[in-house]
């Protein structure tokens, strides 16, 4: 193909077809574009194929976890969610599945109210009926951060113990295989009191997963990679 | 989600189209970390990428049961609703012109590809990068940031200082060979 010569018909076609994958187009050009993809068929296709093999781009990004509240509202807003507290949304989803749903959603209750009644009673030393699997504890230079991660089958709970970030700055918290492959972010430290989540499918924990916290702006790093100092790394432990 | 086989996000697909929210639990676990990186590598903007990924989601629930006539594969289908997502709202933020729905081909109809479509699909998407590092960088980074960034012709003209004309002669030659590349 030189560069002076105009476009064959097909390749017209394939070009336009291309544009109207990536959205390039606009006004009555886009307009008949879209007609045509319902009465040409031919065209239609050039058109998904386009979509096939641009979509291998977005494979190459670094997978970002989603905050558990942006799930929770899907739910709300698909009416998919009971009254509040019926079910923790954090849970994973293998909880409530199949028959056992009503005995899972029990035990959810069950293990939530533990969660939220056991640290306020006496004599807690006592060994927890099932601790966690593994768990990470952060901290950062001067110590001032203090954060832990305890990994329960596929559930990650997170607890700022000390040191929040400063105003208009969040700390990301990162995933690092040991393959070397770019970290995932799972999330950002809350400012107050517990994050709990389900490890998305894809993050096996093993005492070879590191974590890290970096210092981000507001809301987490714009970019989905790190963009800011990472200010405290730990291997996950078995415990 | 490299472990969620093909076969297996179609089941889920075809299972939320009956209205399986277990199914659809799954989709999302199984994606929604890679979704959400679409939309924040379009809108660069947490809360707003955080909104969109909530819209995405609703949005396949609302069309699983279109999925299995339109002939792409279930990690495009997700991709490519998440990407339109992102980049309507992208949009909506310059109140730029709106461009092509471009998610109008999300649910065209087709003459149901077979698996052999599915092998050659396989085959494009491990070619793509090594053929995309075949174009001239300034080529491979325009094709990557109208995909990834929605980045239009006229930001294109304007980043590279040339007429929008010129920029989209230039891009739809690089895409042309991308593609060419692609099917060898």
């Amino acid at each position: 193909m030189t560069e002076d010569l105009p476009l064959t018909p097909e390749q017209e076609d394939q070009a336009l077809a291309a544009e109207l994958a990536l959205g390039l187009l606009d006004g009555p050009e886009a307009e008949a574009a879209v007609a045509r993809l319902s009465t040409d068929l031919a065209f239609a296709q050039l058109v998904r194929d386009w979509q096939e093999r641009l979509a291998a781009l977005a494979e190459s990004l670094t997978p970002v976890m989603a905050p558990a509240r942006a799930r929770q509202g899907i739910r709300e807003r698909l009416g998919h969610s009971a009254a509040p507290l019926s079910e923790d949304p954090a849970a994973p989803s293998g909880w409530w599945r199949g028959p056992w749903a009503v005995l899972a959603g029990l035990l959810a209750v069950a293990v939530l109210a533990a969660i939220l009644v056991l640290p306020a009673l006496p004599g807690r030393e006592a060994p927890a009926p099932a601790g966690p699997d593994y768990r990470a504890e952060l901290l950062s230079e001067d110590q001032a951060l203090r954060v832990s991660a305890r990994v329960e089958g596929r559930e990650m709970e997170i607890a700022l113990e000390s040191g929040p970030a400063a105003a208009g700055r969040d700390y990301e918290i990162w995933w690092i295989e040991p393959d070397g492959s770019a970290p995932i972010s799972i999330g950002l430290v809350p400012r107050t009191g517990n994050l709990r989540m389900a490890l998305p499918a894809g993050l096996e924990p093993s005492d070879a997963i590191r974590i890290a916290l970096s210092d981000e702006p507001e809301g987490g790093s714009p970019t989905g990679q790190a963009t800011g100092p990472v200010v405290a790394i730990a291997s996950l432990t078995p415990s | 989600m490299t472990d969620v086989r093909r076969t297996e996000l179609e089941q889920l697909i075809a299972r939320v189209a009956l209205g399986d929210r277990d199914a659809f639990d799954q989709i999302y676990e199984a994606t929604s970390a890679k979704l959400h990186a679409v939309c924040l590598s379009v809108l660069k903007d947490r809360p707003e990428a955080e909104e969109t990924l909530q819209e995405v989601y609703i949005r396949i629930w609302q069309n699983a049961s279109r999925y299995a006539a339109n002939g792409l594969s279930p990690m495009t289908w997700l991709i490519t609703i998440a990407r339109n997502r992102a980049i309507d709202r992208l949009r909506a933020r310059s109140s730029r012109p709106a461009t092509a729905p471009a998610e109008a081909a999300e649910c065209v109809p087709c003459d149901a590809p077979g698996p052999e479509h599915a092998a050659i699909h396989a085959q494009q998407r491990r070619l793509l990068d090594e053929c995309l590092a075949q174009l001239a960088a300034p080529q491979a980074h325009a094709v990557r940031a109208v995909y990834l960034e929605g980045v239009t012709y006229a930001d294109l003209a304007k980043r590279e200082g040339m007429p929008i004309n010129t920029v989209r002669s230039w891009l739809r030659r690089s895409l042309l060979r991308l593609k060419d590349c692609v099917s060898q």
